[in-house]
């Protein structure tokens, strides 16, 4: 694969006493989707909040493309700016409609005229099916619908990566697939994606590679096949069965 | 008869006590104006700020709140005619404005730390600063839920303002003074001072309930 476009080095972080990311390396490459997986705890938010500094990482470096992130440098927000984050609870913006959501980030950040900004949140929603709701507020919107307007929000500031934490967990499964689906076409689109999520379907259907994250390390990576079907260590197997049996979807006990 | 007589003069006095009301709006509207900007900046540093000023905000808060507002006005004005003279309208509004700025900040502390952590953490991961992410995303969301909250203080200034009677402004409550005293008839004159708080405070706290429901967020609980 070509060109990195972000590089985890060596990080580190610790909450007082618990020590969460312990050097932990990871480079995600142009076009790609990482899907990360691992048990509760073990520091996945706290790897993407890492990256784009929502979290400040104790040690290690963390580059976009040839950039290093750092704090307190102005390029902080530059930095921000070209990573989408999708959060488990959506965080839109609850005094917005979702047309306003999506173009609030491009008129304040990148001072983009209002008339442009709107036009451009339009096609984003366009792009997640939600341009029927644009004048909606969050409130007025299904947990699936909420969480498509986050990620036209991410979208509308034209990143170069986007991050995903657990974007389907706190939905009702019946409405997890729509947002599954608009992952799967930005994937397709060939957008460069970081992914923590459980969902094995999606895992299976569009990750490029499976990171297995446990105890602040990479414990193991690898294609779908290979993490799903063959995993070199035992405890990646036992994770893996037990992610399927609470997927409890037919489909990924096949794979067993 | 001479009670009679002498209740007719206290309502004939009524339009010199409504002139009063004049004043005594001025003084509130002031009063709140410079109270709630100063109450917000110090909701925020209290809330975003830190060291010194963060310090100086809780110190400021706690150390007006446990003073009587007589005494704060008392200092005021004398501290003004010992150095630089405060008029006395101005003195009023100035105490007013230092008091309820304390009991303000508490109350737009409170709304600000009930919007969720995620809010903000959503306006920085996009590159917004953290003073765009303040005043574009927590505040229109935090003063909303302060439109109550504030309503309830902004009464309490607007009877509070009675207070100018003991430095001589002719508000209300002092022209109220004067009509008790020509009239010698205290009890009705009050009767009749009471009733215009009464209305003013009941206009006010309506129309800020319509204010409240006007800038709800759709589908929204609160
Ligand atoms: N702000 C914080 N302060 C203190 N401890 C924290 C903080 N954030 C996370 N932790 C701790 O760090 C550890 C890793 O948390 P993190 O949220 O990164 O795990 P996770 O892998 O995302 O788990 P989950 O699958 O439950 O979301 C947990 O033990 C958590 O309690
Ligand atoms: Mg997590």
């Amino acid at each position: 694969m070509a060109k990195p476009i972000l590089r985890v080095e060596n990080v580190y972080k610790k909450f007082k006493d618990t020590e969460v990311l312990k050097g932990l390396s990871l480079t995600v490459y142009e076009g790609e989707v990482v899907v990360i997986i691992g048990p509760s705890g073990t520091g996945k938010s706290t790897l993407l909040r890492c990256i784009n500094r929502l979290t400040e990482p104790d040690s290690g470096d963390i580059y976009l493309e040839e950039q290093k992130i750092e704090p307190g440098k102005s390029n902080l927000s530059y930095i921000r700016q070209q990573i989408g984050m999708v959060f488990q609870d959506f965080n839109l913006f609850n005094h917005l409609t979702a047309l306003q959501n999506v173009a609030v980030g491009p008129i304040k950040v990148k001072k983009m005229e209002k008339n442009k900004a709107m036009e451009l949140a339009m096609k984003e929603l366009e792009r997640v099916g939600m341009a029927e709701k644009a004048g909606n507020y969050p409130a007025e919107l299904s947990g699936g619908q909420k969480q498509r307007v986050a990620i036209a929000r991410a979208l509308a500031m034209d990143p170069k990566i986007m991050l995903f934490d657990e974007p389907t967990s706190a939905l009702d499964p019946e409405l997890i697939g729509e947002v599954l689906e608009v992952m799967k076409d930005l994937a397709n689109a060939g957008m460069t994606m970081m992914v923590v999520s459980h969902e094995m379907g999606f895992a299976r259907e569009a990750a490029d590679r499976i990171v297995f994250l446990e105890d602040g390390v990479v414990a193991e990576m690898g294609s779908p096949e290979k993490i799903f079907n063959n995993p070199e260590k035992e405890r990646t197997r036992e994770f893996i069965s037990k992610i399927a049996r609470l997927n409890n979807g037919c489909k990924d006990q096949e794979v067993l | 008869m001479g009670i009679n007589l002498s209740a007719n003069k206290v309502l004939a006095s009524i339009p010199y006590l409504l002139e009063g009301v004049g004043i005594t709006l001025k003084i509130t509207a002031l009063a709140l104006l410079l109270g709630t900007l100063l109450g917000i900046v110090l909701a925020i540093i209290r809330v975003y700020g830190s060291g010194v000023f963060r310090q100086f905000a809780i110190v400021y808060s706690r150390l007006i709140r446990s003073l009587p507002l007589l005494v704060i006005l008392f200092m005021l004005y004398f501290l003004g005619s010992e150095i630089i003279d405060i008029p006395a309208f101005w003195a009023i509004i100035l105490a007013l404005a230092l008091h309820t700025a304390a009991y303000q900040s508490e109350i737009f502390r409170g709304a600000i730390q009930s919007i969720s952590k995620g809010q903000m953490e959503a306006a920085l991961a996009l590159g917004m600063s953290k003073y765009q992410g303040i005043f574009s995303v927590i505040l229109p969301q935090a003063l909303r839920r302060a439109i109550p909250y504030w309503a309830n203080e902004a009464t309490i200034v607007l009877k509070d303002s009675s207070l100018a009677y003991a430095l001589g402004v002719t508000e209300l409550m002092r022209r109220g003074e004067y009509v008790s005293a020509r009239t010698s008839q205290p009890l009705l004159t009050y009767i009749v001072v009471g009733l215009i708080y009464l209305i003013l405070t009941y206009a006010f706290t309506k129309s800020m309930a319509r204010v409240e429901s006007k800038v709800r967020i759709p589908g929204l609980e609160r």
